[in-house]
Order: structure tokens, then C-alpha cells, then sequence
């Protein structure tokens, strides 16, 4: 007992004899005009369908499923529409977790009224076998933190909600035509529900005997005011539905003057609400027309890229083995292989930067021509049969390593006698060079 | 951050910000001195480590503590807080100060209280109280007096308005020099604070408007820097004149 009442939020006697002041002279507390509405920011999930609303300090989340039923017999081609709240107690220490409180009825039948009752979502396209099988389209939601008007965040994140939901495409066919086939969103892209206009809830407050009004109240002016109103309005200035709570009356000119504000309101929050979707449809197009190409494009060159690297690799490795030999062999070596030898380095240096680093392949930084691969080289290399005709360069720059060493034995052997050495020297310069030649005409290539 | 137990350098820690696991102290280079923990601080072995993130503070000769920013407050002794009367019980009121559990303010806790003499509180008054006790296993224990049972400011506020912050910004506001925000206020307009540790501040003015003023400067100015307060400040009171 005691639990609760420490956990339970309440109102001094100061805040409320303020807020009721303050607006005796037009003021609110959080800064506001009478008829001012709090930010508003629409945010929605990864998947179709979710919604996230910030109203001020007010945060509903609103999430939107469906699944295929039996309709209802007295209305067997018409899918159906159903809101469930969820007030979880870290939004307000007052809501208890598990049964629905009063509040949470009421805003589900709220805006269950005014989304069903004016045929704001089109219930016939929902249905796929009259009498069958219909769509049952559940909306959820969950209230994250409760910083008063619960009504109108909740209403605009089921509206935003249902603007971005898709169901997936289904036909009926199979062998006795009455079978229902579910497409999946990768094969059929998934249609949007069709939804005629947006019924948005405006709520006011009224406060010393209905003679100050203010719309959008914060949980302070809520727990302050004596009576309440939701107008649900759409962009035309429609009345969809009008739920009024609290025990103070209200003149009729008071809510004909409600309505006309609630009409300007909704027009303006309609136009946000639809900004936002139109926002969010674009990037998702973006994104389905992204995914295919770039995926493609990763598992042709991720692949073929690296078995060259590999092969380089060998080469180079063979290249520098042979050159640190020649020149334990020979201190002395004539200015041409020492030119040779220097170049080759310096080679070594230019393309050794990216033998270390691991090859990154991502959709983003994939570059189909990198900076030592010309496109020519890949082309030839795709065209011809690839692994046939690497094999066949390494045996060959194999066989060239084999003369090579061989070579270089008798060099070292017989490297007292000048004649000989000079001799010798020519093929040892000539088979390096044709090794090289075939390096070379690669690295041509690949510059 | 630092866990190095060879070398452990609390100098470097202090006022920075300190995560749960952090040592701070090593203990056994330090044979026959004192050292005051505060929240946020516990001693394992010859070490002290930290288990609540926010900043470490040190006081001058030995008291060490962490320093965060929270919507809840944890009841301590010497604490000025604003409380709401819940219910008056013949020896206590029930007060609402944020805490886990309602206060205790014994109806004699004020200055000269005698049994002739208890005041009336309706429920919902709002009171500056100074914390007198604070354990777990009991409720906390409220004085509307000083240490000297004197009233020295305590008691009920009357008019004005009460807004809950963090008890970050709390702080903050209490803080010696005045914290830019209620200095360029200051300068502007006249009015009164009482500002709690528990996060509920209290505003009262001549004119609603300069209350509604001031409290919303107070809000804003939770995340911002000295310079930016005066700034905002600057631009509220233009808005508010211009209006």
C-alpha cells in the first residue's frame, strides 16, 4: 500500500493553483499560446509498418501486422481493423502492468472509432476469398513515456503506421482454385493497405468551467483541467468523432469553436504525417532498387581479384629470391643487371603497399577498376578460361626459375674465371630477363 | 580507463568521468591514513573501485565520491530537499520526497514544536525539509529545522511553481559561484528559488509570466555550457519582451 502511494506521481497544491492562474492570463506553463500544438516528430522502423511519435515529452511507438482469418459472417468479404494498447508502467508509475487501465480502454476505443467508423481504411480490399479468408489487421500500440495527450500521439502513430504497412500480395489458385498463395516480399513486392484519408485526433482541455480552453495539454494541465474533448477530424473538415470526458459542461459555441481549430489542426498534422510517409516510401525504394546490382558485382570481383593477387604474389616472391642470389653470387655485377635489379625494387616498393593490407570487399568502397588492375586485363582474364591459363603462366615463370637457378649455380661455381663469368652472365641476364618480361608485361597491364 | 593497480593515480580520475570497475585508489601504498567513501564507491580488498558511472569528485583531505545525474532520488543525510505532504499521521506527516520510500517529518520536527502547537498540512502542501536520516531498512527521517533548531528557511512554500528535473541539474543550480543560468536571470527580472537535491525546484515571482520564464530557462539549460546559458537566457528574455 505504502509501495504505491511513494511511487505514484502527484500534483502540489502550488503547480495547480499556478497553471490556473497562469492561464487565466493566456499562459501555459511549458511557454505555449492556448492554441499552440507541442513538436512533433515522426519517425518509422526498418520494417514496413512500425511508427515511432514524439509529441513533446510524449512518446508512442505504434506497430501494424496482419494476418489471414475467417471474416465475420455479417460481413464475409470485408477484412477487419483492431487497435490494442500496451501501457507499459516505465512510461508512467501509475499505469499497472498486465490489466488495461481506464485511460488505455478509452484511447483504444478512441481511435478505434474514428479510424473504423469513418471507413478511413478500405476493409473490402482486404479480402481474398469472400466468406473465407480476409486480412485481420492488428495495430499495436505502445505507450513509451507519458508526457500528457496520449489521444493524439497515439492516433497519428496508428495513422503513420498504417500509411507504411504493406501486406503481402496473395492470389487464389492451386489445383482446386480455391487455394490461397501468400507471395513472399522478395518474389511480389507487398502492397500498401488502402487508405482513404487520415482521421486525425485533436484534443482540448477546458479549464474553470469551460471558459479557458487550450488544445494538446501536457500531463500537468491534464491532472489541473476539469473536463476534456477529442475532436477526430480529417484534412476536408469532416467530424469523424467526438469523444468528450470530464465532468465540466461545454456550451455548444465552445465546440463548434473546437471544431473549427480542430480542422485547421488536422489539416496541418495530416500534411506532416504525410511528408513524413512520403519520406520514408522514397528511401525505401532507394534501398530495394540498391540491393541487386551491388550484389552481383561482389561476387564476380571479390573472387577474381584475389586469385590474381595470389598469383602476383608468387611471381614476386620468385623474383626476389632470384635477384637476392645473383647478387650472393656475383658482388661484382655489370651496370645493366644492377639497373635492372634497382628498377625491379623499386617496383617491389610500389606494388608491395597492397600485398599486406587484406582486400576489402563491401558493396560501398567496391571499385570495379582498381588503381593496378586495368579493366583490359580483367576482361582478357574473364574472357579466356582463367585457372587454365594462370596455370600455364606459372609453369612456365617455374621452368624460367629452374634455368635461372641453375644458372646462377654454375656462376658461383666458376665465378674466378673472368671469360667464363662474362659468358655465363648473358644467359643469367637473358633468363632473368625474360622472367621479367613476363612480370613486366603484367605490371604493364596492370597499371 | 585506469586499472593499472601498480600505479594507480587518482589525481588523473578526479573530476573525469568514471565507469563501474574503474579502481581508483590503491589502498596498500597508503598504511594508517583515512579515506571517506561516498556513493558510488566501495572497497575491495586494497583497492577502491567504482560502481556507478558519473564523475569522481574529491574534497579536500580524504573524501572521495561519484557525481551522476539521476530522475530518482537516494535519500542522505544533511540533504535540503522539497517534499509533497501525502497524509499526516497523529505523530508524522507522509512526505513525498522521489525517494524509493515516502519520508517521515515527525510533527514536532519544527521550530519550537510542541504538542499545542502541530501544524496543519493539507495534503499536496508543498515543504522545504533537510534530510535528518537515511538507511535501507527504514524510512527516511525529515526536519523542518536546522541542526540548531532554528527554521532557518525550512518549512512550507507557499504560491509559486514546482517543476522535477534531474538531480543533475539540481546540483548544478546549487552550485558555488551561481551557476550561469540563474546569474543572467538574475540580472534580468527579481524572483525566488528553492531548489531541492532531489530535483524539484521551486520558482515564485510577482508575475506568472517571469515564473513560467524562469522555469523554462532552468529546463533548457540542463545540457548546456556556461556560455550557451547566457546566450539562451538572452534570447528568452528578447522573445518574452517582444511578445
Amino acid at each position: 500500500m505504502e509501495q504505491r502511494m511513494s511511487s505514484t506521481w502527484r500534483l502540489t497544491v502550488n503547480e495547480k493553483n499556478f497553471i490556473e492562474t497562469a492561464l487565466l492570463a493566456d499562459l501555459r506553463v511549458d511557454g505555449r499560446r492556448p492554441f499552440d500544438y507541442r513538436p512533433l516528430s515522426i519517425k518509422f522502423g526498418r520494417e514496413d509498418g512500425s511508427s515511432e511519435v514524439q509529441l513533446g515529452e510524449t512518446h508512442v511507438m505504434g506497430y501494424v501486422t496482419s494476418q489471414l482469418v475467417q471474416p465475420y459472417r455479417d460481413r464475409p468479404n470485408e477484412g477487419t481493423l483492431a487497435i490494442y494498447t500496451e501501457f507499459s508502467p516505465m512510461a508512467d508509475p501509475t499505469f499497472e502492468a498486465g490489466r488495461p487501465g481506464e485511460s488505455a480502454v478509452e484511447l483504444g476505443r478512441v481511435i478505434d472509432r474514428g479510424l473504423r467508423e469513418s471507413r478511413a481504411v478500405d476493409m473490402e480490399s482486404l479480402c481474398v476469398v469472400a466468406g473465407k479468408s480476409v486480412w485481420a489487421v492488428r495495430v499495436d500500440l505502445h505507450i513509451l513515456d507519458n508526457g500528457g495527450n496520449l489521444i493524439d500521439a497515439a492516433n497519428i502513430a496508428a495513422l503513420a503506421a498504417l500509411s507504411t504497412f504493406r501486406r503481402p500480395e496473395c492470389t487464389v489458385g492451386g489445383e482446386d482454385g480455391q487455394e490461397v498463395i501468400m507471395h513472399p516480399p522478395e518474389v511480389r513486392e507487398p502492397i500498401p493497405l488502402t487508405i482513404h484519408h487520415l482521421p486525425v485526433a485533436v484534443t482540448f482541455a477546458f479549464f474553470s468551467e469551460g471558459n479557458i480552453l487550450v488544445i494538446d495539454p501536457t500531463y500537468k494541465e491534464e491532472a489541473v483541467m476539469g473536463g476534456r474533448m477529442t475532436a477526430t477530424m480529417n484534412m476536408n473538415g469532416d467530424v469523424c468523432a467526438v469523444q468528450k470526458a470530464g465532468g465540466e459542461g461545454v456550451m455548444m459555441s465552445v465546440i463548434m469553436q473546437c471544431l473549427r481549430i480542430a480542422s485547421m489542426k488536422a489539416a496541418d498534422i495530416t500534411s506532416k504525417i504525410k511528408s513524413a510517409v512520403d519520406a520514408y516510401n522514397t528511401e525505401r525504394a532507394l534501398r530495394n532498387v540498391k540491393r541487386h546490382p551491388s550484389s552481383i558485382a561482389i561476387d564476380v570481383g571479390v573472387s577474381e581479384v584475389a586469385m590474381q593477387e595470389d598469383q602476383v604474389d608468387d611471381l614476386r616472391k620468385d623474383e626476389q629470391i632470384l635477384e637476392d642470389k645473383l647478387r650472393a653470387s656475383s658482388s661484382g655485377n655489370i651496370g645493366l643487371t644492377g639497373a635492372e635489379t634497382s628498377s625491379s625494387r623499386k617496383r617491389e616498393k610500389k606494388t608491395g603497399g597492397n600485398n599486406g593490407e587484406p582486400f576489402i570487399g563491401g558493396p560501398s568502397n567496391w571499385d570495379p577498376y582498381p588503381k593496378e588492375i586495368s579493366s583490359s586485363y580483367i576482361r582478357s582474364s574473364q574472357a579466356l578460361p582463367g585457372p587454365l591459363t594462370l596455370n600455364d603462366e606459372q609453369e612456365v615463370t617455374k621452368a624460367a626459375q629452374k634455368s635461372n637457378l641453375s644458372h646462377v649455380d654454375t656462376a658461383a661455381n666458376v665465378s674466378d674465371a673472368p671469360t667464363e663469368t662474362i659468358t655465363s652472365m648473358n644467359p643469367q641476364t637473358s633468363s632473368p630477363k625474360s622472367l621479367k618480361d613476363a612480370v613486366k608485361k603484367k605490371n604493364r597491364k596492370r597499371r | 580507463m585506469e586499472a593499472d593497480l601498480s600505479n594507480p593515480c587518482p589525481q588523473s580520475l578526479i573530476n573525469k568521468n568514471v565507469v563501474p570497475g574503474d579502481v581508483v585508489l590503491d589502498l596498500s601504498s597508503m598504511v594508517n591514513q583515512t579515506v571517506k567513501l561516498g556513493v558510488g564507491l566501495r572497497q575491495e580488498c586494497d583497492s577502491l573501485s567504482v560502481f556507478k558511472a558519473g564523475k569522481l569528485r574529491f574534497l579536500k583531505p580524504n573524501k572521495y565520491w561519484v557525481e551522476s545525474s539521476h530522475k530518482r532520488y537516494v535519500p542522505s543525510a544533511e540533504d535540503t530537499v522539497l517534499g509533497i505532504v501525502v497524509d499526516s499521521k497523529p505523530d508524522n506527516f507522509l512526505v513525498d520526497i522521489k525517494g524509493p520510500s515516502l519520508a517521515f517529518l515527525p510533527v514536532l520536527a519544527f521550530e519550537g514544536g510542541t504538542r499545542r502547537n502541530i501544524p496543519k498540512f493539507e495534503v499536496g502542501t508543498l515543504l522545504f525539509v533537510r534530510v535528518v536520516k537515511a538507511n535501507n531498512s527504514m524510512n527516511p527521517e525529515l526536519s523542518c529545522t536546522d541542526a540548531s533548531g532554528k527554521a532557518a528557511e525550512f518549512g512550507p512554500l507557499k504560491d509559486g511553481y514546482m517543476f522535477e528535473t534531474s538531480t543533475g541539474l539540481a546540483r548544478m543550480l546549487r552550485r558555488s559561484p551561481t551557476c550561469p543560468v540563474l546569474e543572467a536571470l538574475g540580472k534580468k527580472m527579481s524572483f525566488e528559488t528553492a531548489i531541492g537535491l532531489n530535483g524539484r525546484v521551486w520558482v515564485n515571482a510577482p508575475a506568472p509570466s517571469t515564473i513560467i520564464l524562469v522555469s523554462n530557462a532552468i529546463i533548457n539549460s540542463e545540457f548546456l555550457s556556461g556560455a550557451q546559458q547566457r546566450i539562451m537566457v538572452e534570447k528568452l528574455v528578447q522573445r518574452f519582451s517582444d511578445a
